[in-house]
């Protein structure tokens, strides 16, 4: 194991060859990508998508993510509501795993990047390898907040009859901009700014 | 610092930690010794290996895409999951942002990902047009995030599990041949092995303009 003091290296993020860091913006000497653009657009970038990101996640949990039509009667249900339910049906594992997905993975990549954004501020004592590792994470855990809305989607398919509908509510689309715009947050995030 | 010495050289994707390469057997890998993570594989065949498997992923796609996932049956009335009705049904109720989500993140990226890997391992056999080979290496490596087939897999499960105490269900063949596809997937596009198709791509093009 080296030290990286002698040159500040970093891993382009496209072809994973390692490069000089020469504090500026970056074309990485094999796949000739700019991978790093200045260090102070790309952290605004993460503040403007995490922002937005945020603002979504309101009416994403208190909109309707999904609307039963039985009989002329209309019935709304927003994503804890649907949780409850299966809490209720005894689906405990799924009820779960969708808490899990789409309430608890989104608050976490926002805390996570929150923490990230603050920590290239100040001095944090944790380690170097550690905020990346935090980093890495929040990269893989976005796409699982996705399930719901697939799973409402594949609902009003399957449910579509002439008795009984259901649609995905305006809270699906909000949820699905929503983790739409914090993985666009996490990928916006400049790991060079992470300090030692 | 030249460029041999920074060749030298491998970065652990999670952690950073910067490690010195070792020379490792084929077939083998080499972790980071901070947190165990695989930082870069010698593959015997690479270029044939993935070419094969790329090429049974995207038909094992297709025919997932072709047939029915499930069919539910409500007393006697049938309705059935498949991409076709998928779309109809999500474009027919005017939810054109989900819908060109949903296209995105299952079809279009997924597809293109492996068109383009056939494609460019396909130039590499035969030493051709390197400019395209690395354009597409980089759309692989900026896009393969966004290929969602195994969440969405997932959310048919956990529509199931839904659905159960309402309808019967039966599974078709698009159901099975996702299941193939998702261990596929894991094995070719979230493993692929970019440094190891950037080193072949290097040896293949770059052999002249080499110091
Ligand atoms: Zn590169
Ligand atoms: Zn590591």
């Amino acid at each position: 194991m080296n030290n990286e003091k002698k040159h500040k290296l970093i891993r382009c993020p496209i072809c994973e060859a390692v490069n000089i860091d020469t504090e500026g913006a970056i074309q990485c000497r094999r796949c000739e990508e700019n991978i790093y653009p200045k260090k102070n657009i790309s952290y605004n970038q993460t503040i403007a998508f995490l922002i937005t990101a945020i603002i979504l996640y309101f009416p994403a949990n208190l909109y309707p993510i999904l609307i039963t039509k039985q009989l002329g009667v209309i019935h709304e249900s927003t994503i804890l509501g649907g949780i409850m339910l299966l809490w209720q049906g005894g689906s405990y594992p799924v009820a779960i795993i969708i808490l899990v997905a789409s309430v608890f993975v989104p608050l976490l990549k926002f805390i996570f990047i929150i923490y990230l954004l603050i920590s290239t501020k100040y001095n944090i004592k944790s380690s170097h390898m550690d905020k990346h590792k935090l980093f890495y994470i929040t990269e893989a855990i976005g796409s699982w907040s996705m399930i719901d809305v697939f799973v409402v989607t594949i609902l009003s398919v399957l449910i579509h009859f002439t008795a009984v509908k259901i649609i995905p509510g305006s809270g699906a689309t909000a949820f699905a901009l929503m983790v739409f715009f914090t993985m666009l947050s996490a990928h916006a995030f400049d790991t060079r700014l992470l300090k030692k | 610092m030249k460029k041999d010495e920074l060749d030298m050289l491998v970065i652990c994707k999670k952690c950073h930690t910067l490690h010195q390469k070792i020379e490792i057997h084929k077939d083998t890998k080499a972790l980071c010794s901070y947190c165990n993570t695989v930082i870069y594989r010698y593959t015997s065949h690479l270029s044939r290996n993935t070419l094969a498997l790329s090429f049974t992923t995207l038909i094992l796609l297709i025919v997932t895409f072709l047939f029915d996932i499930m069919t539910i049956n409500i007393n006697g009335v049938y309705k059935s999951l498949n991409l076709e009705s998928l779309f109809i049904v999500v474009f027919g109720q005017g939810y054109y942002l989900v819908g060109i989500m949903l296209l995105f993140l299952i079809v279009i990226f997924p597809v293109a990902i492996l068109i383009s890997l056939i494609l460019l391992l396909t130039l590499m056999h035969h030493k051709k047009s390197g400019y395209t080979v690395k354009r597409l290496l980089i759309l692989i490596a900026k896009f393969h995030h966004w290929s969602m087939v195994d969440i969405f897999f997932i959310s048919i499960l956990v529509s199931m599990v839904k659905l159960f105490a309402y309808a019967q269900i039966e599974l078709g063949v698009s159901f099975f041949s996702f299941i193939l596809l998702l261990i596929l997937d894991i094995i070719v596009i979230k493993k692929i092995s970019f440094n190891e198709l950037w080193i072949l791509y290097e040896s293949i093009y770059l052999k002249d303009n080499k110091k």
